[in-house]
């Protein structure tokens, strides 16, 4: 059991560590967004879930209720913030904000 | 005039920095708060009040003038929005969308009002269709977010929360309508009468709970002067009389953001601004 959780931790660290790493190395705002928006997702997922599964090992109704409201922050996460991101590349395109490419990069 | 402004505000300004002078140092073991009154708090405030969350007991027991004050402040910041900002000067133009064809109408003579709903409807010189996806989610969230609001102010006095929290939590959801449709959504929804009405209400719900206590025979703002007029455990009278000042103060935060949010993204024309 415990060695569930602490799986589900390090992939939930693991996807945090990646999503920093891209905010930071990635070339433009709208790649930049992509990490920001897609491993923090899967992050929170994994890290609730392991959490949830720890929070199992007395097992009782209202561990089991506790659970269920993790997962629903994961719910509302896995709503919000792909919606944020969209939004914010909307707001992106709109303001007239070129996109990253390799030429202009190298040049 | 602007000189003379200018002259009021450093007097107050100067005034306020001299009284700070005369407060203990911060920390300062002497001070009347380290030496009984927070010892009193820990000890007295569940016998007292029996409400288990110290800092609302506190908040809105022990410094009941205090949070009225603040409730009052947060009030006038609406008004001051308002009074300052809003703009009640009629459009020269407008932009009308014919539904059915999708032809635009240039409406230039600003008497001239059509009626908008099935046929026309409103449109603006800047103004972007809302996105589907935002809109869809927005939609789906909000409810959600209205209910924690209730939860948070309703469950002020037993964990940490409370009206002003709940206020804003309340405000910040109807502010999201407004962002992911648009300005005038919100406003068909919650006029703007609606909303000053709503913020002189919650003062007036805190102060009126107050005056009732006055008029049971108590001091301002003293709970336990209710206990006659609501049925139940007379030892709860602290918590139920916190829970409605809470309430009102929940209810005058709300309408002040939805107010001062209003006003300054349409710079006071009420008319557009996403």
């Amino acid at each position: 059991m415990d060695i569930l959780v602490v799986l589900f931790l390090v992939i939930g660290l693991f996807f945090f560590l990646g999503g920093a790493v891209g905010i930071i190395r990635m070339p433009d705002f709208y790649t930049r967004l992509h990490p920001a928006g897609k491993l923090d997702t899967l992050g929170i997922f994994a890290m609730v879930t392991g959490l949830a599964i720890y929070n199992l090992h007395h097992f009782s109704l209202e561990a089991l209720l506790l659970c269920a409201k993790m997962f629903l922050i994961v719910f509302f996460v896995f709503l919000s913030s792909p919606t944020a991101t969209h939004s914010i590349v909307d707001a992106g395109m709109r303001a007239g904000l070129r996109h990253w490419t390799k030429k202009k990069g190298k040049g | 005039m602007r000189f003379l402004g200018l002259i009021i505000v450093c007097l107050t300004g100067a005034l306020l920095l001299y009284g700070t002078g005369e407060f203990p140092d911060w920390g300062d073991p002497d001070s009347p708060a380290s030496i009984h009154l927070s010892n009193y708090y820990i000890e007295k405030a569940l016998e007292e009040t029996q409400v288990p969350n110290l800092v609302t007991a506190v908040l809105a027991d022990y410094r009941g003038f205090d949070t009225m004050f603040e409730t009052a402040v947060v009030f006038c910041a609406g008004l001051a929005c308002f009074l300052l900002l809003r703009d009640f000067k009629e459009k020269k133009e407008r932009f009308y969308r014919h539904t059915p064809t999708g032809v635009i109408l240039h409406v230039k003579n600003s008497k001239k009002i059509l009626k908008t709903g099935k046929e026309f409807e409103h449109m603006d010189k800047d103004w972007v269709p809302a996105d589907l996806i935002i809109k869809t989610v927005c939609r789906i969230l909000i409810p959600f977010i209205q209910i924690y609001a209730l939860y948070v102010v309703a469950h002020g006095d037993f964990s940490p929360g409370g009206g002003f929290q709940g206020g804003v939590i309340f405000g910040s959801s109807l502010i999201l309508l407004a962002i992911s449709y648009d300005l005038k959504t919100l406003i068909q929804r919650v006029k703007e009468k609606v909303l000053g009405i709503f913020a002189a209400l919650g003062v007036l719900i805190y102060v009126g709970i107050g005056a009732i206590c006055m008029f049971m025979g108590g001091n301002f703002l003293d709970y336990a002067k209710l206990a006659p007029l609501i049925p139940g455990d007379p030892h709860h009278i602290r918590a139920l009389g916190m829970l409605g000042v809470e309430i009102g103060v929940g209810i005058a935060v709300t309408a002040a953001m939805v107010i001062i949010y209003i006003n300054i993204v349409s710079a006071g024309r009420h008319d557009e601004g996403r």
